[in-house]
């Protein structure tokens, strides 16, 4: 995807943030998109880390500047000093894991409370190797959707039996993502399915007119609120969304 | 079958009992001896944070070894019960209670029976209690019964109880098989083809003998029988300790489960095996300093894993943070896991105190720190960052947090780490300019944070390279970037110091510390859950700043508190090291919620001050020292600058605030909020029970909203006593007058020649309404009885029916309509009583009752105009008294407790709604009583705000000139409410006062010893001293007195009179004491008359 040799198509940066709870593989995911490889063990990240990578569409090419949090709770007040300004978001999740929905649904609360207007939110359930589906990622067999019934699930090892260690449905998920008009994909970091096409879609999705070569202070979110109507697809219900969840 | 008091020969009680598997004590208990639940938790080795919630007789059948059954369960649910089993809590985490599932049984001798299955599978089935231990093999389940042998009341709650408990720990039961998977009591279960993998560590002895001869030990019989004790009675956490259970220990503990005994009966299980911190520290563990070979090995990863879990367990307010475990594994490289443990211990508290903390505030503070210094420095370069909208701390923060290991090729980074040492934090500030120094010129060019992360990483990956490559000195050739960055970090900003840091962190403290603490509320208020999108965003945040503010103001007090006896005990007190400062605050500032870990539990006194916050009802009586609105300066979310200020009053238990009322109205919502019984609220749960009453804005809901509270059982109904602790709580409430939309008093025309009547000081508006509230409540008791479905069957449709008439005819005549009506209720009762002799009808009143009685309460909602006569003439009221006097014998009946009797939700939505002040009462004024985001105006606590039956009439601007005008009122309202109670319900009204004597007791000793109150004023003993002098010797009222005395039997009746005459406050009460002591006595109605006129 990265054939940064490509034809002189218009280019343009697009900040992306990850975020997601620990070890949900977030540094995987953009290791594997950036280098298209794969570490067993990768050091936490502290703070943040930063990498960029281009992204080729028919029309132009996307320059994602990647900024890859930490993911332990503690970590999370840092957190808006990374997404100011994003326009994209990846929230990942561990796909055997139910807290970690919960906690990708939190986040996706906040950015769409906190980050700027417009920003895409992509929803990425991660470790799709350890589970039976394999590539084409059939429909969740799992059990209840509801995290309680997930989580006793879980204390259960149920999944060790079948040796399929999902504990999250695609259909919840997908059914989640939805309501809150999210990109929903489920990768593998570890054998790259799906990885390259996350960010691909994001890219798409990523209005025209929010997309400048050089990304000014707070220059993105004067744009993004120009693209509001361009597009009504994704922020529209999005917006709503974020008006009932308001909290505060 | 066993009878559990003989399996438990210590326990206290034939109980079986139902430990919470969340923490914390439970107030629901409150009236139990705490010394109980210690004992409890004493005698099976319990951590304090698990106390029995419920006690229950039951009898326990434990199946032996009958046909296996192999359902598996499908819950999946943590539970204890006490008594018997020895419940092992596991770890930190509520321990889930590993019972799988948990059946309710038909049984013919007992109402209730429960059948608890336990995961446990053993290859034999056998359990009592609930044990279950979790065996892979699911062979069989344990499965126990207990027959509970309680009230059906009492089994209901416990069932109830077991539920919550067991829904609240079905997340742990995961933890629990993890813990439970290291006992070797679960390997000895296991059947043979599955022992393949490696027994569980038992000890040395495993590796190198147990000392002893095993045969003349006989270890290997000791062993067969424990096996098959553990089979049949559950293992580890699920254990049922029988008497052979001891008789086993004592002949001795076979070697390999001597240890898992010991732990077990020691109550050390429980503690220690898991926390949060390590579930973290796992996943990380693979993962530090991966390059380093060492810790791709055993033994590193050992290390480490060691020294991390350690110090979280010391520290379990650090906990674990990532980074921490690249610190400990670069650590640990060149020193020992002990010295690791010690230096981490030492990085922790002072060198980068709060670094690792749950905020990481130290972190954030000192990034801030680093700004500054960057500003003040170099401001050619900040001002660059600042227009080219980088912001450094997404740069330099991993510095920090790593101390430069992360971020630097080791060799350099233990450089750094040298200086650091034995300079201090400093070094990192110096070490952090001077790569900002000498990029400089690149820095300048990158206008974006990804520019400016490239150039740094750059010049970390070179810092071996020679700094001056071209120069033609090979000395300077031969000096690296890193050897230059020394040089520039230690020269250039050799003026950063200490004192210097420390300045600036003081400075910008509160400013990160504020940052922290908007997130977190901004975090918590979002993720709060749909019942919270009742209350606005204003009242949310509100809310969190109040909940936290108690919280927070609590532990201050209790801080000082405590320095305080530290201080006067003359015990030298080590200062901890202070995070922040030289200047010692005494971690003054402790939880704070931006230092990280601090409560956020309330618990019931917290409550209560929260509560008084916001409500004056729930302000005490007694003198309170002045208010002091602490929540005016709040708004900000600056809540806590006005903590800081020195503040005398925090000596006292409730600091500067008013000092919250105690009433049972307040403990019931305390339960009711407190969903989880754990005794403690959250933020959560204040939330939800907030937005339940100031959510919802219908009357409907709030009136059932009330009901539910006192409606004990859930069984939709509400008893005598509900109904008596019903008006206590609508009299508690109302005591300091009504807020709200209240229809004005002033339409009503009767009313106001009535305070014509009262001379010119006539009570304004608002002191009648209180005045027409009191009466309102009398009037609720006595429709509240008069409506209420007696236990026994009964034929509602004459009830309604013959209540309706007549009522209209008597009410045009200005005389108390309620009266009739209870005359009517009366005749009714006895009716009943006669029905019930002459056939059983159906337990439920039929339908038509329903349909009817609303009518009944809709013409009866015409009535409340005439309410006000109970603050009429006198006269009137000696009229009424008479009438009064003759109908209380027979309203006796129905207050008879061999009677028994109930209120329905729309029994009680009827009489509620039949009285105009108390819709308004449900419909807002309870509601706006909450002044959530308002919080109260600052409340002189001298004035009288209070609407007690003394200072009932009086007007609320409080400074009354002439005493006279507002006794008459008071008295005249004081009567009217007397009068009413007394006529309908002078049993109810003895019970009433009685209780509120009980609850009074304690406050009265504050009291002036004349200055006792009346009747259910006595509730409310905060007396305004203008009140004191309120009763002068008006006619009218003496006038009154006097006719009642026919009513009242000698000495005590005189007394009243003569002291009533001598116009004091005294006369009122003297009497008031003098039949207070024979009201256990009084058996006839004139007596107890004489108890409400006193």
């Amino acid at each position: 995807m990265a054939d940064s040799a490509g034809a002189p198509r218009p280019s343009s940066s697009v900040k992306l943030v990850l975020l997601g709870e620990a070890a949900v593989g977030k540094s995987s995911l953009v290791l594997r998109f950036v280098n298209n490889d794969f570490q067993e063990n990768k050091e936490p990240t502290i703070g943040a880390a930063f990498l960029t990578q281009k992204c080729n569409l028919p029309t132009r090419t996307i320059k994602f500047e990647i900024w890859d949090t930490a993911g332990q709770e503690r970590f999370a007040s840092l957190a808006p000093m990374y997404y100011r300004n994003a326009q994209a978001a990846l929230v990942v999740y561990d796909l055997t894991k139910p807290t970690s929905l919960i906690k990708a649904k939190h986040w996706v609360a906040e950015l769409q409370r906190q980050a700027s207007p417009g920003i895409v939110i992509a929803l990425v359930g991660n470790k799709l190797d350890l589970t039976n589906a394999s590539a084409a990622a059939a429909g969740g067999n799992s059990e209840d959707e509801d995290e309680e019934g997930g989580g006793g699930a879980a204390g259960g090892d149920g999944g060790d039996e079948s040796g399929d260690a999902r504990k999250i449905s695609t259909d919840e998920a997908k059914t989640y993502a939805e309501e809150e008009s999210l990109l929903f994909f489920e990768t593998s970091a570890k054998t790259g399915h799906n990885v390259s096409e996350v960010f691909t879609a994001i890219a798409n999705a990523i209005p025209e007119t929010s997309l400048k070569s050089t990304r000014g202070p707070g220059a993105s979110n004067a744009v993004s609120r120009g693209g509001d109507e361009q597009r009504v697809n994704l922020t529209g219900p999005r917006g709503d969304a974020a008006k009932d969840s308001c909290a505060c | 079958m066993f009878n559990i008091s003989n399996l438990v020969q210590k326990a206290q009680s034939a109980a079986q009992q139902l430990i919470d598997p969340m923490q914390g004590l439970n107030l629901t208990n409150s009236d139990r001896n705490p010394a109980k639940s210690t004992l409890f938790q004493h005698q099976f080795r319990l951590p304090s944070s698990q106390t029995p919630l419920y006690e229950i007789p039951a009898e326990l059948t434990i199946p032996l070894r009958t046909s296996p059954k192999a359902t598996r369960s499908a819950i999946e649910a943590g539970i204890m019960l006490g008594s018997c089993t020895c419940p092992r809590p596991t770890c930190a985490s509520p321990p889930p209670r590993q019972a799988s599932r948990v059946e309710r049984l038909n049984s013919q001798s007992f109402q209730f029976a429960l059948a608890i299955t336990t995961w446990n599978g053993i290859p034999q089935e056998a359990s009592k209690d609930k044990d279950a231990q979790k065996d892979k093999s699911q062979i069989r389940e344990q499965r126990i019964t207990i027959q509970l042998a309680g009230t059906r009341q009492a089994c209901e709650r416990f069932c109830d109880g077991l539920k919550k408990g067991l829904r609240g720990g079905v997340g742990n039961v995961g933890k629990l098989k993890k813990v439970v998977a290291e006992c070797y009591s679960e390997y000895l279960l296991r059947p043979e083809d599955k022992k393949t993998a490696n027994p569980p560590d038992a000890g040395l002895g495993m590796m190198f003998k147990y000392p002893g001869d095993p045969k003349k030990l006989r270890d290997r019989a000791k062993m067969r029988l424990w096996a098959e004790y553990l089979r049949d009675n559950g293992r580890n956490a699920t254990l049922i300790r029988q008497p052979t259970f001891h008789k086993l220990i004592r002949v001795g503990l076979p070697n390999r489960l001597r240890g898992e005994m010991w732990e077990l009966t020691s109550g050390s299980f429980s503690r220690a095996r898991s926390s949060l911190a390590i579930d973290e520290i796992e996943k990380d563990l693979n993962r530090s300093l991966p390059e380093y070979p060492g810790f791709q090995s055993e033994e590193g990863i050992g290390r480490l894993r060691r020294v991390l879990t350690a110090y979280s367990w010391v520290n379990p307010e650090v906990g674990y943070c990532q980074a921490m475990n690249i610190v400990v594994a670069a650590l640990l490289i060149y020193i020992s896991e002990s010295q690791a443990f010690f230096l981490l211990s030492a990085l922790c508290d002072r060198l980068v105190p709060g670094y690792y903390s749950t905020t990481m505030y130290g972190t954030l503070l000192d990034q801030k720190v680093f700004e500054s210094l960057v500003e003040k420095t170099m401001p050619i370069l900040w001002e660059h960052l600042v227009k080219a909208d980088v912001q450094l701390s997404v740069v330099s923060l991993p510095w920090f947090l790593s101390l430069y290991i992360n971020s630097m090729p080791l060799v350099f980074a233990f450089r750094v780490l040298d200086v650091f040492f034995v300079e201090g934090p400093k070094v990192l500030f110096q070490v952090g300019l001077a790569i900002l120094r000498i990029n400089g010129e690149e820095l300048l060019d990158a206008t974006d944070d990804g520019a400016f992360i490239s150039v740094l990483k750059g010049y970390f990956s070179r810092l071996d390279e020679s700094a001056h490559p071209k120069s033609e000195n090979p000395k300077l050739r031969a000096i690296n970037r890193f050897q230059e960055l020394m040089v520039v970090a230690f020269k250039e900003f050799s003026g950063i110091t200490h004192s210097t840091i420390q300045d600036l962190r003081l400075k910008n403290k509160d400013a990160v510390l504020n940052n922290i603490e908007n997130f977190a509320k901004r975090t918590a208020i979002r993720n709060l859950g749909p019942d919270s999108k009742l209350l606005s965003p204003e009242e949310l945040g509100a809310v969190y700043d109040r909940f936290y503010t108690i919280l927070y103001e609590r532990q201050q007090r209790d801080h000082i508190i405590q320095e305080e006896t530290l201080r006067r005990a003359k015990t030298a007190r080590p200062s901890a090291a202070s995070a922040f400062s030289d200047h010692q605050d005494h971690g003054v500032e402790k939880g704070r919620v931006g230092l990280g870990p601090s409560t956020s539990l309330m618990d019931y006194d917290a409550f209560r001050e929260f509560l008084a916050a916001m409500s004056k009802w729930a302000i005490a009586d007694s003198p309170a020292t002045p208010r002091r609105d602490t929540f005016a300066d709040k708004d900000q979310g600056q809540y806590f600058s006005s903590f800081r200020k020195p503040n005398n009053n925090l000596l006292s238990p409730w600091g500067s605030g008013p000092e919250p009322a105690e009433h049972e109205f307040m403990q019931r919502l305390f339960r009711r909020w407190d969903v989880d019984s754990t005794s403690t609220l959250t933020l959560q749960n204040v939330v939800t029970g907030l937005a339940q009453i100031k959510g919802r804005r219908d009357i409907m809901g709030t009136i059932t909203y009330f009901f539910e509270l006192y409606d004990d059982d859930g069984d939709g109904k509400v008893d005598r006593e509900g109904i008596l602790r019903i008006s206590e709580a609508l009299l508690f409430l109302s005591r300091r007058g009504l807020e709200g939309t209240l229809s004005a008093s002033s339409s009503n025309p009767s009313l106001s020649t009535l305070t014509e009547a009262n001379g010119p000081m006539s009570p304004p508006i608002g002191g009648t309404m209180n005045e027409r509230f009191l009466g309102s409540v009398s009037a609720f008791i006595r429709r509240c009885f008069e409506y209420a479905d007696p236990d026994h069957p009964s034929n509602h449709i004459q009830h309604a029916t013959k209540a309706t008439p007549p009522k209209t005819t008597e009410s045009d005549e200005n005389q108390a309509p309620d009266d009739s009506a209870f005359a009517i209720g009366d005749d009714e009762d006895e009716e009943d009583e006669e029905d019930l002799l002459a056939f059983d009808g159906p337990e439920e009143s039929p339908q038509e009752t329903r349909k009817e009685s609303p009518s009944a309460a809709k013409k009866k909602a015409a009535l409340p105009s005439n309410l006000p006569a109970l603050g009429k003439p006198d006269t009137e009221n000696e009229t009424q008294r008479s009438v009064s006097k003759a109908q209380s014998e027979k309203a006796n009946v129905a207050l008879d407790p061999s009677n028994p009797l109930h209120m329905t939700l729309p029994t009680f939505r009827m009489v509620v709604l039949a009285d105009e002040l108390l819709e308004q009462f449900f419909e807002s004024s309870f509601p706006t009583s909450l002044h959530v985001t308002e919080g109260l105006p600052s409340v002189n606590p001298s004035t009288p705000s209070l609407t007690t039956f003394s200072s009932f009439g009086r007007s609320a601007a409080s400074s009354l000139p002439i005493p006279q005008a507002s006794a008459n009122g008071a008295t005249r309202g004081l009567r009217g409410v007397l009068d009413n109670i007394v006529t309908d319900a002078s049993r109810v009204a003895a019970e009433v006062r009685r209780r509120m004597e009980e609850a009074q007791r304690e406050l009265e000793q504050n009291a002036v010893p004349g200055q006792k109150d009346e009747e259910e004023d006595e509730d409310e003993d905060l007396r305004a001293p203008q009140s004191a002098g309120g009763y002068g010797g008006d006619a009218e009222r003496r006038s009154v007195r006097s006719s009642d005395l026919d009513l009242l039997d000698g000495a005590d009746a005189e007394a009243g009179a003569s002291k009533g005459q001598e116009g004091s406050s005294q006369s009122i009460l003297k009497p008031t004491e003098a039949t207070s002591s024979q009201t256990g006595a009084a058996d006839t109605p004139a007596q107890r008359i004489v108890e409400f006129e006193g």
